[in-house]
């Protein structure tokens, strides 16, 4: 069973609109990496000098990256993957 | 030259010392802002409205235009209101009842604060117009406009077409558990925008990576949705800790603490008196020559054919121009390239973040990458032409950039730059310590806001409604058009600061009056019966300024004024015999300030009396609070 992932409303125009997409990977990087060979554009959206966007949170499950593994964490599969933008400030 | 008097020359008539008691606090507000601004303030004996609060706002140059302050935008509608009222009717006290599982008032004049300031931004704006060629003699702000443009992002989160939010305060099952508290009982805030140092903090407090990643996430929509329901494992862990501990692991993690300080400390601080005097904006002018000041308005709003260059993120700033394009302004917003990522930010309606909408609908956007020497040329060649430069950077970033005042002055004397600031209208006054981050909870948490709102509440800290971000983007505002009328009037460009604490001192500028003994309007008198109230079917909530209502009331209620000691229980029982809807009515007949409690947002877009403020779409927009002829 693949990865589920949840592409936001500002990424759909490089997925053909798809709001979810089924992807292989045995880590967040991997399943970037396979996005970005079918849906080029993908990879810059989300992640620079090797590291996710500062204002962009990935959750596996419920999880943010940055506190497990970062771009290193596991996937399993059924794992939902979401991309969201970060929230801050005032 | 520093010149803060800016309207010296200027009058404000009106029967703003003797007004009706629903808009006491709003007459209040406009004394301390008008005679910061240096207008003579006189009384008009012929203005005894009980219907409107009007005031005459005149310049040397331009005739007088007459400023009314209603209750509603539907004038038909005379329902009585009070703050709290216009709070309970408008949903503010939805959005702050969230965090604590209870609609319930913020305990501030912070809807006739706002009102306030819109009115007086009104008259500012129109003797713009007017100056420009317009034919305008009235402006006119409702209460109730105010309210609504004050949770127009959380009525967007609750409209959007695309799994709209729901977010009621009994129905939200987990409060939130902010502020924090230290084992030996400091209440305090903790601010990061960055997960890093959130996580190194966590780390060593003792809490697992996992449950830090999860208040991460809870921490951040706090922003958005009014709530932050953190792990119970973070409260119980620090909690543990002295405040001293806490404060030498948030320098060694980088992250940001703010104990929740009270009125009596903020008036304290150096700079806090001279903030007061001189109100929630810093002018600085110099003459020039002024080609801009004589263009034409191009429509019926007075700012149309201005142009605003806007660099802002978040809320306060982009309010701001978004109140400056309803008044008419070009408002060209920079945003990075691909785009501001908060456009993303769900829920969404017709492909975009229906929050970010509401603050950004009007505006062209330009995609400007302004750490390069390309992009800030860019953003220089574009403010040559422009009329306002605003931004809310970080403190010491514009001169990073090379677009500081001083920058931008030399390209376009005539043009206002002006800083939606978080801490300190002026660099050099006192701030906190500097590494942390001018945020509206911080701002909160430091100024006395937070304690004000907590003591009003029965919680612990402040609003996770973003209290002040809101009516700073209504200062940043108010001073921009402020300072484009002096422009007018007196060919001079400038700079123009404002910041979420002066916006703090504004909101509580009785109490700072009151504890330097100084003169003015002063607090206005307790309530003497202030509350909401569960009924058979929904929540009421009742203010009674004086014993003339409370006779009304208990006449209604056929309840005897003698048991008065009890008389808050028996109210409570006599209003769960019927809905919240039936009491309005009776209480409306009787004149009687009430309002029915909206607690679903949703509900505001059917809400009859509401709709002249509000526009039906993708999400339910709320109106320009102005209305000019």
């Amino acid at each position: 069973m693949p990865i589920t992932v949840n592409i936001p409303t500002i990424l759909r125009p490089l997925t053909n609109n798809h709001k979810r997409i089924e992807i292989a990977g045995f880590n967040v990087l991997e399943a970037i990496e396979q996005m970005e060979r079918q849906y080029p554009g993908v990879k810059e959206k989300l992640i620079t000098d090797g590291k996710a966007h500062r204002f962009i949170n990935i959750y596996v499950n419920d999880d943010d990256i940055r506190f497990v593994n970062g771009l290193s964490t596991s996937l399993r599969d059924g794992d939902s993957l979401t991309i969201l933008p970060a929230v801050a400030g005032g | 030259m520093s010149m803060n008097r800016i309207l010296t020359g200027c009058m404000m008539t009106g029967a703003l010392k003797n007004s009706p008691p629903d808009f006491a606090a709003i007459a209040s507000s406009l004394i301390y802002q008008s005679t910061a601004l240096g207008m003579k303030i006189m009384p008009n004996a012929n203005s005894a409205d009980n219907a409107a609060l009007s005031f005459e706002f005149k310049t040397p140059h331009t005739t007088p235009i007459m400023c009314g302050v209603t209750r509603w935008d539907d004038t038909s509608r005379q329902a009585s209101v009070t703050e709290n009222i216009m709070q309970a009717a408008c949903g503010l006290m939805s959005v702050h009842g969230r965090a604590s599982g209870r609609s319930r008032p913020l305990g501030l004049n912070y809807v006739s604060t706002l009102t306030a300031a819109l009115a007086l931004q009104g008259g500012a704006a129109a003797s713009i117009g007017q100056l420009r060629g317009l034919s305008v003699s009235n402006s006119s702000v409702s209460m109730a406009s105010a309210a609504l443009l004050s949770v127009g992002q959380y009525i967007a989160g609750a409209t959007a077409s695309e799994s709209p939010e729901t977010l009621l305060p009994d129905r939200i099952s987990r409060p939130a558990c902010l502020p924090f508290v230290s084992s030996d009982g400091v209440i305090f805030e903790l601010e990061t925008l960055d997960a890093g140092p959130w996580q190194r903090f966590w780390t060593e407090i003792g809490v697992s990576s996992t449950v830090a990643g999860r208040g991460w996430m809870a921490f951040l929509h706090r922003y958005a949705k009014a709530i932050s329901p953190l792990p119970e494992e973070l409260a119980s862990a620090i909690s543990k800790l002295s405040y001293s501990h806490i404060s030498q692991i948030c320098i060694r993690a980088g992250m940001a603490i703010c104990p929740v300080r009270s009125i009596d400390d903020r008036a304290k601080d150096d700079d806090s008196k001279h903030v007061w005097l001189q109100g929630p904006w810093e002018f600085v002018f110099e003459a020039s020559p002024n080609d801009r000041a004589s263009t034409h308005v191009t429509n019926d709003l007075p700012l149309s054919g201005l142009t605003i260059i806007e660099s802002c993120r978040r809320i306060q700033g982009p309010l701001a121009g978004h109140l400056l394009a309803l008044l008419g302004a070009t408002v060209i917003r920079i945003e990075p390239p691909g785009g501001d990522p908060l456009r993303g930010m769900p829920p969404m309606a017709e492909g975009c973040s229906a929050r970010f909408d509401a603050l950004n609908r009007l505006k062209t956007v330009r995609e400007v990458d302004i750490k390069s020497p390309a992009g800030q040329a860019e953003i220089k060649e574009l403010a040559r032409h422009a009329d306002v430069f605003l931004h809310n950077w970080a403190p010491g970033k514009a001169v990073l950039l090379n677009l500081d005042h001083d920058d931008l002055a030399t390209i376009n004397p005539s043009m206002i730059y002006a800083y939606a600031a978080g801490w300190a209208t002026d660099s050099a006054a006192h701030s906190p310590s500097s590494p942390m981050p001018g945020t509206d909870f911080m701002t909160q948490a430091y100024s006395g806001v937070a304690k004000r709102i907590a003591e009003a509440s029965g919680t612990l800290g402040g609003s996770l409604f973003t209290v002040l971000d809101v009516l700073g983007g209504v200062v940043a505002a108010q001073g921009i058009t402020l300072a484009l009328l002096n422009r007018c009037m007196n060919s001079a460009g400038g700079k123009v600061t404002s910041s979420l604490m002066s916006a703090s001192t504004l909101l509580c500028a009785d109490d700072f009056q009151n504890l330097y003994s100084l003169p003015g309007p002063g607090a206005l008198p307790k309530s003497v019966i202030d509350n909401v109230y569960d009924t058979k079917q929904g929540k009421i909530a009742i203010e009674c300024c004086d014993v003339g209502a409370l006779v009304r009331l208990t006449e209604v209620l056929e309840v005897a004024i003698d048991v008065q000691d009890d008389l808050e229980q028996c109210l409570s029982d006599i209003f769960l015999s019927r809905t919240a809807y039936e009491w309005a009515d009776i209480f409306e007949q009787a004149r009687i300030p009430s309002a029915v409690v909206i607690e679903d947002l949703a509900d505001l877009q059917t809400t009859a009396h509401l709709q002249p403020g509000l526009s039906p779409g993708p999400y339910t927009r709320v109106n320009s609070p102005w209305s000019f002829k």
